[in-house]
């Protein structure tokens, strides 16, 4: 189960790969949101929001347990297993501030021409935290190589005995 | 520096795979709204919000591709990741033009937006592409560590793998490269007749190492280069450049050293 959510069937992490969605829409609702606010009275801005949102509150429940899978991997003395504690309390944070958006757009999402203030604000908080968060997690894997050369290294290993290189012993990954 | 803007260095995180979210996510969501308007009839909202969203993955796309050319500049030109790179990019390029055509067809028939199967198949190939290159992407990153701890070397990258040879050797001793043409911190990835050495300036010395860490192997020629240590870009092993000795984990095996000899202002190495 843990391969499989860490995305070793498919040789590309899962995680990574699904938070696409909600870490582009969340904070595009925002932009819908603020648009809405300055718009014609068309309700469409609003119905975007409302879509951007759900369809982002859907794909984070998968993003969640694949983060969580690549976190067990990370050992505890490590600076990114507490990163990733970080990334993981606000991105759940996050979801739940996005499920309380949704909830108060349930109503009115086909009908209202305007976010209300609470609603763009909710928005704007999660869109915040978002980025710290998205940021977080890219330094994860830029500054700390998590999941790099993970799923790889049988082959960087060859490359690198073909290369001449010193290696450790095959079993002292 | 623009390059090491568009790079993130400065943020200590590369800005392409941060813009990248806006375009998949966005553009994911409007061929899902573009299949809703389908699936519930009447739904003309539907066909705008799908434009509408569109447009911004497709602008958001185009800012992501300036970034993600600056990463391609410095990516080695041998590098087996260099060509999944330029198929990426052209994939991506595809789509960027794929969704231009979509934007500009709807916008000019915007009552009948999305009455024509043709825009639904634009979108559908649009969305199919970038899944395709999505995954490519993400290959560079988490199998061949591209962008992984460039942001903390301050020297440009090796471009390409200099190619020496035994037979242009004299007792073993091959020549490489003008030492006066390194600058201290810079360093080269050699290929010694099938051996990859990476070389670096340090002050005012030059050292020889083995290009592969001995971690998970990331490329040492792409380290950080500073108190007579390399640090492996990947998960930040130290080894002494001088006697290949692992300083900071998590790598646990020493490294080789290969002699250097400097004769005539040329780097000489064994």
């Amino acid at each position: 189960m843990i391969d499989f959510l860490q995305g070793k069937w498919l040789k590309h992490p899962l995680h990574p790969a699904l938070v696409h969605v909600p870490t582009a829409l969340w904070p595009a609702a925002l932009v819908f949101d603020v648009l809405s606010r300055f718009g014609n009275g068309n309700n469409l801005f609003v119905q975007i929001a409302f879509y951007a949102i759900l369809f982002g509150l859907l794909v984070a429940l998968l993003a969640i347990p694949t983060g969580y899978a690549d976190w067990t991997d990370i050992r505890r003395e490590k600076p990114a297993w507490k990163l990733g504690l970080y990334h993981m309390g606000l991105n759940l944070t996050i979801w739940v501030l996005e499920a309380a958006n949704l909830g108060l757009r349930r109503q009115g999402f086909q009908t209202e021409a305007m976010a209300t203030p609470a609603q763009v604000g909710l928005s704007a908080l999660a869109a915040l935290l978002l980025i710290v968060s998205g940021y977080l997690g890219g330094r994860m894997i830029y500054a700390y190589g998590i999941n790099v050369a993970r799923l790889s290294k049988k082959k960087w290993r060859e490359i690198a005995k073909e290369g001449g290189a010193a290696i450790p012993p095959e079993k002292g990954e | 520096m623009l390059k090491a803007l568009l790079q993130g260095k400065p943020f200590g995180h590369p800005l392409h795979p941060a813009l990248v979210h806006f375009p998949i996510g966005l553009l994911i969501l409007s061929l899902l709204l573009d299949i809703a308007a389908r699936l519930w009839t009447d739904q003309e909202g539907l066909y705008q919000a799908a434009f509408y969203t569109m447009a911004f993955g497709t602008v958001a796309g185009a800012l992501a591709a300036i970034a993600g050319f600056a990463d391609w500049t410095d990516i080695r030109r041998d590098h087996p990741a260099k060509k999944t790179a330029t198929t990426h990019m052209l994939l991506n390029l595809t789509a960027l033009a794929l969704f231009g055509i979509n934007l500009f067809l709807r916008s000019r028939q915007p009552g009948l937006a999305g009455t024509s199967l043709v825009y639904l198949g634009l979108s559908l190939a649009g969305v199919g592409i970038i899944l395709v290159s999505g995954y490519l992407g993400g290959k560079m990153v988490y199998e061949d560590g591209i962008g992984a701890g460039r942001h903390r070397r301050h020297t440009p990258t090796p471009t390409e793998t200099i190619r020496v040879s035994g037979r242009d050797a004299q007792e073993g001793w091959a020549p490489v490269y003008d030492a006066e043409a390194m600058k201290d911190g810079e360093t080269l990835r050699v290929d010694y007749d099938g051996k990859i050495i990476a070389i670096a300036k340090q002050g005012g010395e030059v050292y020889a190492f083995q290009e592969f860490c001995t971690h998970r192997y990331g490329p040492l020629s792409e380290g950080k280069i500073c108190d007579h240590q390399v640090e492996c870009p990947w998960h930040r092993s130290r080894f002494d450049i001088r006697s290949g000795k692992v300083v900071e984990g998590p790598a646990k095996v020493d490294m080789k050293t290969y002699k250097v000899a400097i004769r005539e202002g040329k780097i000489f190495i064994r």
